[in-house]
C-alpha cells in the first residue's frame, strides 16, 4: 500500500505503528489519535505533497510524495541552487524601519538588506546569497505580515 | 429598549440594570467577556472597532458597534477622542476600558467622567498616583508593607556618567534597573555589578523615555529565585474591601504571564494571611474602588515584597472567578454604578483549584515570537470544569497591530492534581490550525515535573523549556502517518470532486487520479 514516501525536515521517516486514527471532521482535517493509553486530537492541513500536521500543538511539516514526484522535485531544486531568483520574505510580522539597498544594487551573501522592528527589537534581514536586488516591494514605515515578500535577489 | 438620555443620571436604573448602554473600549477576548457580562446584567453593549476589526468577534457579538478609526492602536483603541465620540454617538452612559490600552490612563478616566459618563474603574487620581512607581514604593513602605530592597528615589548619575556609590547602599547586586514610570518590562535590565549598571543606564533610560515619555530610572535588588503572586481586590464606594485570594503567575516569558493558577502552590495559610494584610494596606494608600490586583514577589524563604498595584481587570481574573464563583466583571459594573459589596462577596470562600493557560499566536520554538496569519481551524475543549474565553473564531485573520492573545483556556477541579489532569485532557482536545501557537509549550508544561509538583518559579521557561524539546522519532512518525492518510483520503475524494474540464487539471491532480484508480483496482 505504501508507495508514498514520507519525510520531515528533509529526512525520510517510517510511518508509525500502534496508533489508530479516527476522523472527527475529515473535511477540516481534524482527527483523533489513540494508542490505548493516550488519546489526542490532531490536525492535518495541506494538499498535494505538502502537509502540515499539528500534533500536541506543534506544527510539523511533512512531505508526502511518490517516487516520481521526489525525482521531479530533486531535479528542480538542483536547478534553483545554480542561480535562480530568490524571494526574500519577512520571518516576523513587524514594521520596516530602514531599507539598506535599492533596486539594482549588487549584494554579497549575508549583507544587510533591510531592518524590521518586531517585539520592540530591530531585526536585520540579510541576503541569503549574493546577487542583484530586484523588485523591492516595501518602503520604510510599512507594516508587513510574516511571510510577506520584501524583495527579490537574482 | 426605548429610553431617553435623561435617565442616564440615576446610578441605578428602575429595572435594576446598573446602566442602560455601555461602550466597551477594548477588543479581543476581553471585549467579548465584557459584552457577555452586559448581556447578563440587561445592559446594551456597544463594541468599539478599528478597521482591522470590522469583522472581529467582539464587533459581531455586541448589540451595537461603532467604528473608531484605522488599524494602528494609536489612532483607534488608544485614541481618547475617537472613543469619546463613539460613546456620544451610541448614547452610552458608561465605558469599560478592559485591560491594557487606556485602562490605566488617568486622562481617559477624567475625559469619560467629564463627558458625563461613568468610567468602570477607579477615580482618575488613583490612576495618577499609581503611575509613579517610585512614589508608590514610598507610600506603600510607609504603610508598613515590605517592598523589594532598593531605591526610593531616582538613580542619579554623576557628571561623568558614573553612579554615586552612596546611592546604592542597601540595594546590593545583582540588581534590577527599572523605569519609574514603567511597566511591561520596558526599561528593565538585570545588572550583575556596578560596571554593568553604568553600561546599562543610557539604553534603559532611552527605552523608558520612548515608552513612557519619562527616562527616570531606579534600582531594586534582584530577587531570584522568585515567584510572582498577586492578590485580587474588589472595593466599593462605601469603604468595603473584598480580598479574594491569590493567583500564582510565575510561568512567564518576557516578564509577561502565560499561565496562572489559584490558589498558589507556594502559599500556605500563614503567607496567605500576610499577603491579604499587605494587599489591604496597599489599597489603603490610595482612594481606591472597583477592581484591583496587588502584585508581590515571593522569595524562596516565603518572604513577600510589594511590586505594584493594578487598578483594572487582569487578563487572569477568570481563575479567581472559578474558585470564588463570583463574576468580577459584573461586580466591576455594579460597583461603578455605586453598588455595595454584600457579605457573600466580602467573605467569599475559595473552592477547589483553577488554572488558566493563555493561547497566543506565538511560536514557542522560536523565542515566543508573534506569528501572523489566519486561523483555519479552531477546536476548543469542553466537558466538565472547562471554560474558554476566546476573542477569535475559525476563519479569522489576525491583525498584526495588536496583542497576539487568541483565547484563555481555564479549568476548575476539586484539587490541584485533578486540575492539572483536567488541563492535560483539555489541551489534548484542543486544535488550532493555520498558525503555530504556544499550545505545544502548554502541552509540554502539564507534563513538566516542576509544574506538576508546583515547585516552579519565574525562571521556568528560561531554564526548563529554552526552545523546547526536539521532535521525537515517534512524533515524526506519527505526523508522517497522519499526513499519508490525509493525502490518500484527498486522493480518493478527488475523482468525484474534480468537476472542471480535463485540460484544467494540474499535474498533481492528474497524477493523484491515476494513483487513486490504480489503488482501487486491487480492492
Amino acid at each position: 500500500m505504501s508507495e508514498l514516501e514520507l519525510s520531515v525536515d528533509g529526512a525520510p521517516v517510517e510511518p508509525a505503528s500502534g496508533w489508530t486514527l479516527t476522523w472527527l471532521d475529515a473535511d477540516a482535517g481534524v482527527a483523533r489519535l489513540d494508542n490505548g493509553s493516550q488519546s489526542m486530537v490532531c490536525l492535518v492541513e495541506g494538499a498535494g505533497m505538502d502537509w502540515t500536521v499539528t500534533l500536541r500543538g506543534r506544527r510539523i511539516p511533512v512531505v508526502v510524495r511518490s517516487w516520481r514526484e521526489r525525482v521531479l522535485a530533486d531535479a528542480e531544486s538542483a536547478s534553483r541552487r545554480h542561480g535562480g531568483p530568490i524571494e526574500v520574505r519577512a520571518t516576523l510580522p513587524g514594521l520596516v524601519v530602514a531599507l539598506a539597498v535599492r533596486e539594482g544594487d549588487e549584494v554579497a551573501a549575508g549583507a544587510t538588506l533591510l531592518t524590521i522592528e518586531a517585539m520592540k527589537m530591530q531585526n536585520e534581514v540579510r541576503a541569503p546569497r549574493a546577487g542583484r536586488v530586484v523588485a523591492v516591494g516595501v518602503v520604510a514605515g510599512q507594516a508587513v505580515a510574516a511571510g510577506a515578500s520584501l524583495l527579490r535577489i537574482e | 429598549m426605548a429610553t431617553s438620555p435623561s435617565d442616564r443620571s440615576s446610578s441605578l436604573r428602575k429595572d435594576g440594570a446598573p446602566f442602560r448602554r455601555l461602550l466597551v473600549a477594548n477588543r479581543g477576548e476581553i471585549a467579548v467577556r465584557i459584552i457577555r457580562a452586559c448581556r447578563e446584567l440587561g445592559i446594551e453593549s456597544v463594541a468599539a472597532y478599528s478597521d482591522a476589526d470590522a469583522d472581529a468577534l467582539h464587533t459581531r457579538m455586541a448589540d451595537r458597534s461603532e467604528r473608531i478609526g484605522p488599524p494602528p492602536a494609536a489612532d483607534s483603541y488608544l485614541s481618547i477622542d475617537a472613543l469619546l465620540a463613539a460613546a456620544a454617538r451610541s448614547g452610552a452612559d458608561a465605558v469599560h476600558p478592559g485591560y491594557g490600552f487606556l485602562s490605566e490612563n488617568a486622562a481617559f478616566a477624567r475625559a469619560v467622567e467629564a463627558a458625563g459618563l461613568v468610567f468602570v474603574g477607579p477615580p482618575a487620581e488613583t490612576l495618577e498616583s499609581l503611575g509613579d512607581k517610585l512614589a508608590a514604593r514610598r507610600s506603600v513602605a510607609a504603610a508598613g508593607v515590605p517592598i523589594v530592597p532598593g531605591l526610593l528615589v531616582p538613580l542619579v548619575a554623576d557628571g561623568d556618567g558614573s553612579v554615586s556609590k552612596a546611592d546604592l547602599s542597601g540595594v546590593g547586586f545583582p540588581a534590577l534597573l527599572k523605569a519609574a514610570a514603567g511597566g511591561g518590562g520596558r526599561g528593565m535590565r538585570a545588572v550583575a555589578d556596578l560596571a554593568e549598571l553604568e553600561a546599562a543606564l543610557p539604553g534603559a533610560g532611552r527605552e523608558a523615555m520612548a515608552a513612557f515619555g519619562d527616562g527616570t530610572l531606579y534600582l531594586e535588588r534582584l530577587i531570584a529565585p522568585a515567584r510572582h503572586v498577586e492578590v485580587q481586590l474588589l472595593g466599593d464606594r462605601h469603604g468595603n474591601l473584598a480580598v479574594l485570594g491569590e493567583r500564582e503567575c510565575s510561568v512567564q516569558r518576557r516578564h509577561q504571564k502565560l499561565v496562572e493558577e489559584s490558589p498558589s502552590p507556594a502559599v500556605d495559610p500563614g503567607l496567605r494571611e500576610a499577603l491579604a494584610d499587605s494587599a489591604r494596606r496597599v489599597a489603603g494608600t490610595v482612594a481606591f474602588h472597583n477592581a484591583a490586583t496587588v502584585e508581590f514577589l515571593v522569595d524562596a524563604d516565603g518572604g513577600h515584597y510589594f511590586l505594584e498595584m493594578n487598578t483594572r481587570l487582569q487578563v487572569e481574573h477568570g481563575v479567581t472567578e472559578l474558585v470564588t464563583g463570583l463574576d468580577l466583571v459584573a461586580w466591576q459594573i455594579r460597583l461603578a454604578a455605586g453598588g455595595r459589596l454584600p457579605q457573600s462577596v466580602l467573605a467569599a470562600p475559595s473552592r477547589g483549584h483553577a488554572v488558566e493557560v493563555r493561547l497566543y499566536a506565538e511560536d514557542p520554538h522560536h523565542g515566543f515570537a508573534p506569528v501572523s496569519g489566519a486561523i483555519s481551524s479552531w477546536r476548543m475543549p469542553d466537558g466538565p470544569g472547562i471554560r474558554v474565553d476566546a476573542g477569535v473564531a475559525g476563519g479569522t485573520a489576525l491583525p498584526v497591530e495588536y496583542d497576539p492573545l487568541l483565547a484563555k483556556l481555564m479549568v476548575h477541579a476539586e484539587n490541584r492534581p485533578a486540575a492539572v489532569a483536567r488541563l492535560r485532557r483539555a489541551l489534548d482536545e484542543t486544535a488550532i490550525g493555520g498558525l503555530q501557537t504556544d499550545l505545544s509549550f502548554l502541552r509540554w508544561l502539564v507534563d513538566a515535573p516542576a509544574f506538576v509538583t508546583g515547585a516552579y518559579d519565574t525562571s521556568l521557561i528560561e531554564t526548563e523549556w529554552g526552545a523546547g524539546p526536539r521532535l521525537t522519532s515517534e512524533e515524526r512518525s506519527l505526523a508522517a502517518e497522519v499526513a499519508r492518510l490525509a493525502r490518500e483520503r484527498a486522493t480518493r475524494e478527488l475523482p468525484a470532486a474534480a468537476g472542471g474540464p480535463p485540460g484544467m487539471d494540474s499535474a498533481w491532480q492528474q497524477l493523484a487520479r491515476r494513483e487513486a484508480v490504480g489503488r482501487r483496482r486491487p480492492a
